[in-house]
């Protein structure tokens, strides 16, 4: 899609390999800014209110929540879906780049893991509450055990979901880590702190930066990346199979496994964006992320939410065409308008609308409208989300068993706290890891500029 | 720990260091190892070493696909059958889902032990750098006498010399 020409230098200026370790490793190496207290603080006091709320849920039931029989998932269902689809783009971001060979990734694939690594691990807390006894977790592991031998069910998306979270998690993680190996031998080489070098020693594990090492480095980047690359399209497809098995009217769909993960890659590119921008204005990274990737970003936005209005479409006129009274009922009665018309119209302005204004250079050059862009793309997501989720449970086929729902105060705080773990996460990600992967960025220092052709 | 003796070529530029490898692996002697900050695909050519790592992780693949959908037929048709609305114990095609992800997690997992054990890289083990630059800036080529023997030695370091190093340096071997 990009070659270099078209694309022009990749890191801005002048540089030699040193100070692209200095500048790259300055947050890791320095104390960090007031900001940063603030922001810990704050996101320390949300996840404090998150831990309340998971505490209450344990200690006293899933009563404390708001749902009930008719809608038995709610704000929790809808917040692991989210969080697991913007866990999706650190993977589909650094994977399908590698795999395409796409050199620009370099400055941003490193963030773009992070966040994959802590959302993932957000996303797992809310299935995981959802069983009620979360206690007896356990149960859901195929172990050869003594209430029978009892096998959990094997045909059950649940089951597939469990396998495929755990398996996601772990594997973004070894990413993750494995192109950290060489960056934390270089803070370990630069340090003349004791404690730096002993601690980042321990942790890049002996690296050395030899031909072998490389040689194996790679070979290994490239298996994970091509087994990892099937993952990212598998694992949000089968989140969607946890719905669209279900016989309910506006889940029972074809289209829902496409329609999830492009949604997820949506929903993570955004955030990266989101992070990227506020890097490169923390940091004065400018150079590294320069304007030609976060208009490269911006340009594959645009592209996404065609693709999710052309599905919010299709769901639209399939729901009419198939003549079926309750898909119609769904969609024209209770989502296009109703009492959920709210969230829909939101949805599909933030969503299909809003990012085409990526279409104009002027706005893909604009970091603060930028910005608002990229959280209106995941509030749209969000609000995606609760439709699905909401609209279809709340009023199926018995109108005798409609009802509505509303969150309690417990399932927001749990809510706001994993958005606080999140951050603090991210906050401390900023201040131990290199935020840019620097080896990577090392080998394409040259490229676009005269001297490499 | 070092039995013979060394002679450690320091460049702080990549195409110098191609050149002066290239030419050293063209006359035949023996280059102990090249230490660069990022991967040199040219370096890592010369050297002349190829990576199995692909072959092995397809095997682990194998493995794990076959031993899942041995496990799944076994709990699901022998150890303790269940029957969902008549359908059948071995339910394959929904089998395949949990396959598939389960055959990349083994794939993964057994992948990362192969590299730990052939890079020779685990948490917290001890290494050993001719130069701690390496990782930063600067790209390191270490002969040794054993393996290049002594004429070898003294022609690298020409090659050397001649393609811009920075710094030449010889080290002895040590008692032990």
């Amino acid at each position: 899609m990009y070659n270099r020409d078209v694309r022009g230098p990749l890191i801005i200026g002048e540089k030699t390999f040193g100070q692209i370790s200095t500048e790259i490793l300055a947050p890791a190496e320095k104390k960090p800014g007031k900001w940063w207290f603030a922001m810990m603080t704050l996101a320390t006091l949300a996840s404090a209110w998150g831990i309340y709320s998971i505490y209450i849920t344990v200690s006293r039931g899933i009563g404390t929540w708001g749902v009930n029989n008719t809608v038995g998932w709610g704000w929790a269902i809808i917040n692991f879906v989210w969080w697991i689809g913007i866990g999706h783009a650190g993977t589909a971001f650094s994977i399908f780049l590698l795999i395409l060979r796409q050199k620009w990734r370099t400055s941003i694939n490193r963030a773009a893991e992070a966040m994959t690594v802590f959302a993932v691990g957000c996303a797992a807390i809310f299935p995981a509450l959802h069983m009620g006894r979360v206690w007896l977790a356990f149960f859901i592991i195929p172990y050869p055990n003594t209430r029978g031998p009892l096998w959990v069910n094997f045909n059950s998306p649940l089951f597939w979901d469990f396998i495929a979270i755990s398996a996601y998690l772990l594997i973004s993680f070894s990413f993750w880590y494995l192109g950290m190996l060489p960056d934390f031998a270089t803070i370990r080489d630069r340090s003349r702190s004791r404690l730096r070098k002993v601690l980042y020693g321990f942790f890049s594990m002996g690296w050395v930066g030899s031909s072998r090492q490389w040689l194996r480095f790679e070979s290994l980047a490239f298996i994970l990346g091509g087994i990892a690359a099937v993952l990212v399209v598998s694992v949000h497809s089968i989140v969607s199979t946890d719905f669209a098995v279900a016989v309910e009217p506006g889940w029972h769909s074809t289209l829902f496994p496409p329609f999830f993960v492009v949604g997820a890659i949506f929903s993570g590119f955004a955030m990266v964006m989101t992070l990227m921008i506020i890097i490169r204005g923390i940091y004065k990274l400018k150079d590294y992320v320069t304007d030609g990737h976060l208009d490269a970003i911006a340009r594959i936005l645009v592209f996404i939410s065609l693709i999710m209005g052309t599905a919010y479409a299709t769901e639209v006129f399939m729901a009419w065409y198939s003549g079926s009274e309750y898909e119609i009922f769904t969609f024209f009665r209770n989502r296009v308008t109703g009492e959920h018309a709210l969230q829909f119209w939101g949805m599909i302005i933030c969503n299909a609308l809003i990012p085409q204004l990526f279409w104009f250079r002027k706005i893909r050059r604009n970091l603060p409208l930028m910005f608002i862009i990229s959280l209106c793309i995941n509030l749209g997501m969000w609000l995606e989300r609760y439709i699905i989720v909401i609209t279809s449970l709340s009023k199926d086929y018995l109108p005798s068993a409609w009802t509505s729902y509303a969150p309690t105060w417990v399932e927001v705080g749990t809510y706001v706290g994993t958005l606080g773990i999140f951050v603090s996460g991210i906050l401390l990600f900023f201040r131990y890891i290199p935020i840019i992967a620097v080896s990577e960025v090392k080998s394409v220092r040259d490229i676009g500029k005269r001297k490499y052709d | 720990m070092m039995r013979s003796k060394h002679i450690i070529g320091v460049f702080d530029d990549e195409f110098n260091l191609v050149r002066a490898v290239e030419e050293i692996r063209g006359k035949k002697i023996i280059i102990e190892e090249v230490y660069t900050p990022y991967p040199v695909q040219e370096v890592i050519h010369a050297m002349g070493k190829r990576s199995r790592l692909q072959i092995v992780a397809y095997f682990y693949g194998l493995f794990g696909a076959l031993a899942v959908l041995a496990f799944l037929y076994w709990t699901s048709v022998i150890s303790w059958p269940i029957n969902y609305g008549g359908k059948p114990f071995n339910s394959f095609p929904s089998f395949i889902i949990i396959t598939i992800i389960l055959t990349i997690l083994v794939v993964t997992i057994g992948s990362l032990a192969t590299f730990s054990g052939r890079a020779r890289l685990w948490p917290g083990k001890k290494h050993r750098m001719y130069d701690a630059r390496a990782t930063d800036d600067k790209f390191v080529i270490v002969l040794n006498e054993s393996e290049a023997g002594a004429e070898g030695l003294a022609t690298a370091e020409s090659i050397m010399k001649g393609n811009g190093a920075l710094e030449i340096r010889k080290e002895e071997p040590e008692d032990e």
